[in-house]
């Protein structure tokens, strides 16, 4: 039972819309969040706190590509390569990390730490080659860049790299 | 010219309440729950000449005008903050630094059409935009900005950032419905329309985040102020450009419709990245057909945009320097639509990944002449045929480089035929 | 009826053909009308349109597009043009896309010959394809034991999921993925969990979705139809049984077909091999030196016709009895019941309707002296209130349910559910689920409830003034009667508060259509005939007894259930549901009969089992019933049967009955026989022949015949035909065949009848909350209840439905399981003062908190810890609830 310890906050969420389905991305990612990835009996639970069928549930989640059903790293690596991060650089990008790393979109390191994925535009066109790992955005990437930046996520968990908020170009003081 | 970058642009600007505040915030707001009424307030915004920023550029006063007058139930505002157009990226901008500007004009919009709810739809993987919102939403319900009473005036509007969670197509407005309802994003079949039958079959508007975002400067400083920028009547108002690909100084740019490509690329853009020459680019994110160096002096408003054969979508400007592959490109295009197909109706569904099989054929050293014909016909059998606009996004940059560079197909063709002699067909018997 | 409100008319041109249709008919519907035939894969008109094909694109003028003809309404003056060229490509290009993927399989595909793909293309052509890259190929998944998905066929019309969430509201299948990868799955992956109704097969233009139980076994064109009508319970469905070298191989119903309007359940789709279950009896049987062998027919008739006739003679007629089941024919009962009157010279007669429709029957005659609903399924339609009681409907009478169904989600009606139900989301559907007002209540409270709903109605000023001031004596009664009952007393009962019938009471009274259905939880249960006397009532006090559209539906378990009533097979009527002792009746009757209506009381089934106890019951004829199975062990029917000098039974299988007989004779399922069934509704409907007889073994009807000719007194008949001209002929008013039927209204006369005096006798016990049978704290309510996947115990012969389920489990509300530690697929020991016995257990999370529920198909061991008692006034034998100590086995 994942949701037992988030009752008011599924509270909250469901006091948002008038009609309960709508909570099922937040409540997903809940999910997604508590357990690494969506699992059957997550599904099957959520299903009922918004009277949804499973199957309701599941064809949902499975046409969003931000959810998994099936574990992945610690560390998702998602490299946008949309045509615009491409005009600059992201499948260099790629092989950076797969320098790095040894793995290639759609593998997961040994050590289960990091998952590489190819996707499609992440809205930082101007900004590229770019990924998202996790929750953040790293922007303006170069070989040296993607190496402090993988370091600092294997020892610390995080990395100063990581974009604030957006202002491109940035004004001149 | 600048008018939603201003206040951030300036420096130390975080976009706090306070300092949103400071620079004349929520005074529009102010003004139209004060007392302005709703239907002058969508006279204003329609005399504005203000027209949607979110792609398809429908006059935003119009489409509020649809909204029913005498619906008894309740009515939604959707702000679109999806921004998932390849080449785009002004909203997320917009929301992270300077979120009550956004808030304010959703405010004003949920007024006009007498929504007491609105949804701000932001994709899924801007959960920094996510949490910023989140955050200025609280302060602004603080300050009585949001919420049951604001401003004292009994007017009640709830404000909810909602995350999508990886689909490009929930950018179309009735897919954004369909996952807000939290189901798979599928368009709708159209009619009815989100004004009559939108989020749970309620009267709906859905308007895009830098749309929003002009409305207070509208109401605070007039429609003709607003109507005498930018290139009048048709294209008001500024707007911002997203500048991408080979280019030096890529970024968002704010300036009048009606600037050409030109002096985007030139002044703003600091042209070129290197020495080689601009070869193609595309006016308005990865749905507009691409563009040539002939076209650099449009004006970058609707109408002359249209009239080049391509259209402004969302202002995403991308450039291409000479050397680029246009097969190689379009194919990158081609895949990200494929990918991001619903599936829901045939064409698309089946066309998307069929021209995406040929061209990566093409670029593999394996096409055929027939294959540019076959091309052409699926892309003829996509467009206005399908459920939603999504497929004739999908087939502009299939087509826009085969009608200006169709011989760098021919090429690869070529030397693909030169490698690999056709066999001789198969007979097959035409009845 | 359904009153057609006055429609609006919109006038429209269709390929130059200009036409008048209703307002809001969508174009494909209104080219239909005009011969104009558009081709689509994703439209059915049971659903909302999706329009995701872009099959049915058609021109209009003065739009700059093709436009989908099955998403587009018409709109006064539109020009549609669907045979233009470019409306033509437009369609070739769709194939062409559809078939890009598709693996063009059809010599192994069980749709072949009758698909929508291959129709379409045939007739468009598209006869090369430009397609020359690889097709996008789905891995095989294992989707369940009776439908098999073939994914790589499949064109994404999303109709199989559309009809499973709109239609049925069962919502278990899940279009997984997106764009050319999207896959119809059930849950994960995982193998299907549902109805099982065959929806999805029947809608799926292609071969994408097919029944396991005919893959591969036939090419459409080898099959031989009948259009006849299920065999399994009382809603009636039209089925086409499809059959190759006369073995039965797959059931069909088409849209617009019959009272289900192409609809089934898992019975009907999945269940029909029952009647070719390799223990068929195949010929007469005599048990000869405790050994059965096989006998020819004249030996077993001359043995059963000299037997009768021996013991008539030595004991009179009334030492014979004949009990017979409510699944056979009309024609069947109605033979069977004149033989045993004229042949034999006896009353002595029943049938299965005897175990709950009888109560039914024997309210609405004395209420509003019909015998049959005022309504029909359209009044279910068009209801604006409807109320559920004790119905179990999805699981007992599953067709009924989609009206409610369609009621509620398509057509806005208000729903009451006073059901032993709790409304969750489960693998099948939950009708609690639609109900703007549910009343969970315990299966032995629903008398309680009704009580409840009553005096809200007193309370609250809900009563119709114009009977106040006709009949001020009826309602006063009643008011005072109801004010003894406090609410206290009956909030102990069914655990809802006094608001709950206030609302839920107010909610079906402001309705101008109100429509009762009232199922098995009642007719079956204790007080059942009383409680829906009380209905009745509840449709009076607030106007709506013989207000057009409103009325009250019971719901019949058994196909025929109905029809053994009207046919006079059962111990109080005659023909016409008409009194035995009626003096007219009895007279007209002997008019065509040509002999009279012997005298002498007619004896229900449980009595003449009383009697074979006694001695006093010598001989008995038993049809198609097994009372040895279905009742409680502790009533000692087997030895009473095993009491009589001789027993003679028409049957298709040697059952438990049958094993005890002197005589067995091999009689014709449904499918080998012609006739007709009368449903629920009292809707009379045709029954053909699908295969012929299996062995020697013949009609019932033809078997009474036969045995009427060896007892000397023949009652021939040329065919089925001749038997219902003679039904005709005496039923006075009975029902002919037709596509829907026109329910008879209450009767004036009697209703005043009623209401002046009529209701008094039983008054005070009806309005009383009955006796609470014994329970301690650790004891819960046990019912043996209808499944979904089962009927009678017929259907547990049938391959298909036992794939689904092959055994009874007892179901069990997960908090009371956690309570007593148990888990699923554990075991649970239920004892009380009859039996002891150990069962295993699901979690169903329908099932409410302190009560168990054991399907009645199955496990005999069970029926020990019943007993039985008798309704007072209908003589019907409840026996189907219990109380029981549970504990962790
Ligand atoms: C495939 C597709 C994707 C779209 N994506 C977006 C998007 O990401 N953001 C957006 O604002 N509008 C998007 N749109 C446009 C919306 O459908 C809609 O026109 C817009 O949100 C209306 O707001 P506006 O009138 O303020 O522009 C998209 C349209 C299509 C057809
Ligand atoms: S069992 Fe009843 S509902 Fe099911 S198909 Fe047969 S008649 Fe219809
Ligand atoms: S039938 Fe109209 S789109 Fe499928």
């Amino acid at each position: 039972m994942i949701f037992a310890k988030y009752k008011d906050q599924v509270e909250e969420l469901l006091s948002r819309y008038p009609v309960k389905r709508s909570a099922l991305l937040p409540l997903l990612y809940i999910a997604q969040k508590e357990e690494g990835y969506v699992s059957e009996s997550a599904m099957k639970e959520i299903g009922k706190i918004l009277g949804l069928t499973p199957p309701q549930v599941y064809e949902t989640v499975t046409f969003y590509t931000m959810f998994h059903l099936k574990p992945i790293g610690k560390f998702h690596l998602q490299v946008c390569r949309s045509l615009m991060c491409a005009l600059v650089g992201s499948d260099d990008l790629v092989g950076w990390i797969h320098r790095r790393l040894g793995i290639s979109p759609g593998q997961t390191t040994n050590d289960k730490m990091f998952t590489l994925s190819a996707v499609e535009c992440l809205g930082s066109c101007g900004t590229g080659p770019m990924m998202q790992v996790n929750d953040d955005y790293f922007e303006q990437l170069n070989e040296e860049k993607v190496g402090r930046i993988l370091d600092d996520l294997k020892t610390h968990g995080t990395c100063p790299l990581k974009s604030g908020p957006f202002m491109f170009p940035e004004p001149v003081r | 010219m600048k008018i939603l970058l201003k206040n951030m642009e300036q420096p130390g600007y975080t976009g706090s309440l306070k300092e949103y505040e400071q620079t004349g915030g929520y005074q529009a707001l102010r003004r139209v729950v004060g007392g302005m009424e709703p239907n002058d307030l969508i006279d204003m915004v329609k005399a504005s000449g203000l027209r949607g920023r979110g792609g398809a550029g429908f006059p935003t006063g119009v489409k509020w005008g649809f909204i029913p007058k005498d619906h008894p139930g309740p009515r939604y505002l959707c702000c679109n903050a999806d921004e998932s157009e390849p080449g785009t990226f002004k909203d997320r901008q917009l929301m992270e630094r300077d979120p009550h500007q956004v808030l304010e004009g959703i405010g004003i919009s949920c007024y006009a059409i007498g929504a007491q709810i609105a949804y701000i739809y932001i994709r899924g993987e801007f959960r920094l935009g996510f949490q910023i919102l989140e955050k200025a939403i609280q302060e602004a319900r603080q300050a009585g900005y949001v919420g049951k009473n604001v401003l004292g005036s009994g007017v009640t509007i709830d404000i909810y950032v909602h995350a999508g969670a990886g689909a490009y197509i929930c950018g179309e407005e009735t897919a954004l419905l369909e996952s807000l309802e939290g189901k798979r994003g599928k368009p709708r079949t159209k009619p009815p329309f989100p004004a009559t039958h939108g989020l749970y079959q309620k009267p709906t508007v859905v308007n895009n985040v830098e749309t929003l975002a002009n409305l207070p400067h509208i109401v605070n400083r007039g429609a003709e102020w607003f109507s005498s920028i930018g290139s009048p009547p048709k294209s008001t108002g500024t707007r911002i450009f997203c500048l991408s690909g080979h280019i030096k100084k890529p970024g968002n740019y704010e300036v009048p419709m009606g600037t050409t490509f030109r002096e985007l690329i030139d002044e703003h853009g600091g042209g070129m990245r290197s020495e080689k020459p601009l070869k193609a680019f595309i006016p308005g994110g990865a749905s507009a057909p691409f563009l040539t160096p002939d076209h650099l002096d449009v004006k970058m408003d609707f109408e002359d945009v249209a009239k080049a054969g391509s259209m402004l979508g969302s202002g995403g400007v991308t450039v291409m320097e000479e050397g680029t592959s246009m097969v190689w490109a379009a194919l990158r295009l081609m895949e990200f639509f494929n990918h991001e197909s619903c599936g829901k109706c045939t064409p698309c569904r089946e066309g998307s990944s069929w021209i995406v099989q040929i061209l990566q054929r093409i670029r593999a050293g394996r096409g055929r002449m027939q294959d540019l014909e076959t091309l052409s016909t699926i892309c003829g059998n996509i467009g206005g045929r399908t459920v939603c606009a999504f497929g004739d996004a999908e087939i502009a940059p299939v087509l826009s480089t085969l009608q200006h560079w169709r011989h760098e197909y021919e090429a690869l063709i070529r030397e693909a035929e030169a490698a690999h002699p056709p066999k001789s067909e198969i007979p097959v018997l035409s009845l | 009826m359904a009153v057609n409100e006055a429609q609006e008319m919109v006038e429209v041109t269709i390929d130059g053909i200009t036409t008048q249709v209703p307002k809001g008919t969508l174009v494909i519907e209104a080219a239909r009308r005009v011969g104009v035939m558009i081709p689509h894969f994703c439209y059915h008109p049971k659903l909302a349109p999706d329009a995701n094909c872009r099959m049915c694109l058609v021109e209009i003028e003065k739009m700059p597009k093709l436009q989908t003809s099955c998403s587009m309404p018409v709109a006064p003056g539109m020009v549609v043009r669907s045979s233009v060229p470019n409306v033509k490509q437009a369609r070739q290009s769709v194939l062409e896309l559809i078939l890009a993927n598709h693996p063009l399989d059809c010599p192994v595909c069980d749709q072949g010959g009758r698909c929508d793909l291959q129709d379409l293309s045939h007739q468009y052509t598209p006869t090369t394809s430009s397609f020359h890259e690889l097709k996008r190929v789905f891995p095989k998944r294992y989707f369940g034991p009776l439908i098999e998905t073939q994914m790589n066929r499949c064109v994404t019309c999303m109709r199989c999921v559309r009809y499973c969430d709109e239609v049925m509201d069962v919502k278990a299948l899940a279009a997984s993925q997106r764009g050319t990868l999207t896959e119809i799955v059930a849950f994960g992956g995982h193998e299907l969990d549902c109805e099982y109704c065959g929806g999805c097969v029947q809608i799926c233009p292609v071969g994408a979705l097919v029944s396991r139980l005919s893959m591969y076994e036939y090419r459409p064109w080898m099959l031989k139809r009948a259009e006849t009508i299920c065999g399994y319970c009382g809603d009636g469905c039209h089925i086409t049984i499809q059959t190759k070298n006369n073995e039965l191989i797959e059931v069909n119903s088409t849209f617009g077909a019959g009272r289900n309007n192409g609809d089934l359940c898992a019975r009907g789709y999945f269940g029909l091999h029952a009647s070719e279950h390799p223990d068929r009896l195949h010929t007469p049987k005599l048990r000869r030196d405790g050994e059965w062998v096989d006998v020819p027919w004249e030996e077993a008739l001359e043995r059963v016709a000299n037997e009768f006739i021996r013991i008539k003679a030595a004991h009179g007629p009334d030492a014979i009895g004949g009990l017979i089941t409510a699944r056979c024919t009309n024609e069947d009962l109605y033979v069977f019941q004149k033989f045993m009157r004229l042949v034999v010279g006896t009353n002595q007669l029943d049938s299965s309707a005897r175990y709950g429709q009888i109560n039914a029957v024997q309210a609405l005659r004395r209420v509003q002296g019909t015998h049959s609903w005022s309504v029909a399924y359209e009044d279910i339609l068009s209801a604006d209130a409807i109320l559920l009681v004790g119905t179990n409907i999805t699981e007992t009478n599953p067709i009924t349910g989609l009206k409610v169904k369609e009621a509620v989600k398509k057509n806005g009606a208000q729903l009451i559910t006073l059901e032993a139900l709790t409304s969750a989301v489960g693998p099948i559907s939950n009708i609690a689920l639609l109900a703007s007002h549910h009343l969970p209540v315990t299966p032995d409270q629903f008398g309680a409830a009704v009580i409840g709903l009553v005096k809200a109605v007193m309370e609250e000023g809900m009563v119709d003034s114009e009977l106040s001031s006709r009949s001020p004596e009826y309602v006063q009664a009643i008011s005072e009667q109801i004010g003894r009952v406090a609410w206290s007393e009956i909030e102990g009962r069914t655990g809802l508060p006094p608001t709950s019938f206030k609302e839920s009471a107010r909610a079906f009274e402001k309705a101008d259509r109100g429509v009762i259905l009232v199922g098995q939880g009642v007719l079956r249960a204790p007080g059942g005939y009383g409680i829906t006397v009380n209905l009745l009532d509840l449709l009076l006090l607030t106007g709506k007894l013989s207000r057009l559209g409103c009325g009250l539906a019971p719901l019949s378990e058994e196909n025929n259930d109905q029809g053994a009533i009207e046919m006079g097979a059962v111990s109080e009527f005659l023909p016409g549901a008409r009194d035995l002792n009626d003096t007219q009746g009895r007279k007209e009757l002997a008019s065509v009969w040509g002999q009279e209506v012997p005298a002498g009381n007619g004896r229900s089934l449980t009595q003449m089992f009383e009697d074979a106890k006694s001695g006093k019951l010598k001989a008995m004829l038993i049809v198609g019933e097994n009372p040895v199975a279905s009742l409680p062990p502790g009533e000692e029917v087997e030895q009473a049967l095993g009491n009589l000098e001789f027993l003679a039974c028409q049957e298709l299988f040697l059952t438990e009955t049958a094993l005890l007989a002197h005589v067995v004779l091999p009689a014709c399922s449904y499918a080998e026989k012609d006739g007709t069934f009368t449903n629920t509704e009292g809707h009379v409907q045709a029954v053909r022949k699908a295969i012929e007889s299996l062995g020697e073994s013949r009609p019932d009807w033809e078997i009474f015949s036969a045995l009427s000719v060896g007892m000397g007194h023949p009652i021939e008949y040329e065919n089925v035909k001749a038997i219902g001209k003679e039904i005709r002929s005496v039923i006075p008013g009975a029902r002919t065949l037709g596509p829907s039927p026109v329910p008879p209204l209450p009767d004036v006369e009697q209703v005043n009848h009623y209401v002046q005096s009529g209701f008094r006798e039983d008054l005070v016990s009806r309005y009383q909350l009955s006796e609470r049978g014994g329970h301690g704290a650790d004891s819960l309510i046990l019912a043996v209840t209808q499944s979904l996947y089962h009927s009678g115990k017929f259907s547990t012969r049938a391959k298909g439905l036992l794939r689904v389920q092959d055994k009874g489990v007892l179901s069990m509300n997960p908090g009371d399981a956690e309570r007593l530690g148990v888990e699923e697929g554990g075991g649970v020991k239920l004892s009380n003062a009859q039996e002891q016995i150990e069962t295993p257990v699901t979690l169903r999370d329908r099932v409410p908190e302190g009560v168990i529920f054991f399907p009645e198909h199955f496990d005999e061991k069970i029926r020990r810890l019943f007993r039985m008692t008798l309704d007072p006034q209908t003589a019907v034998p409840y026996y189907k609830l219990t109380r029981v100590k549970v504990e962790k086995a």
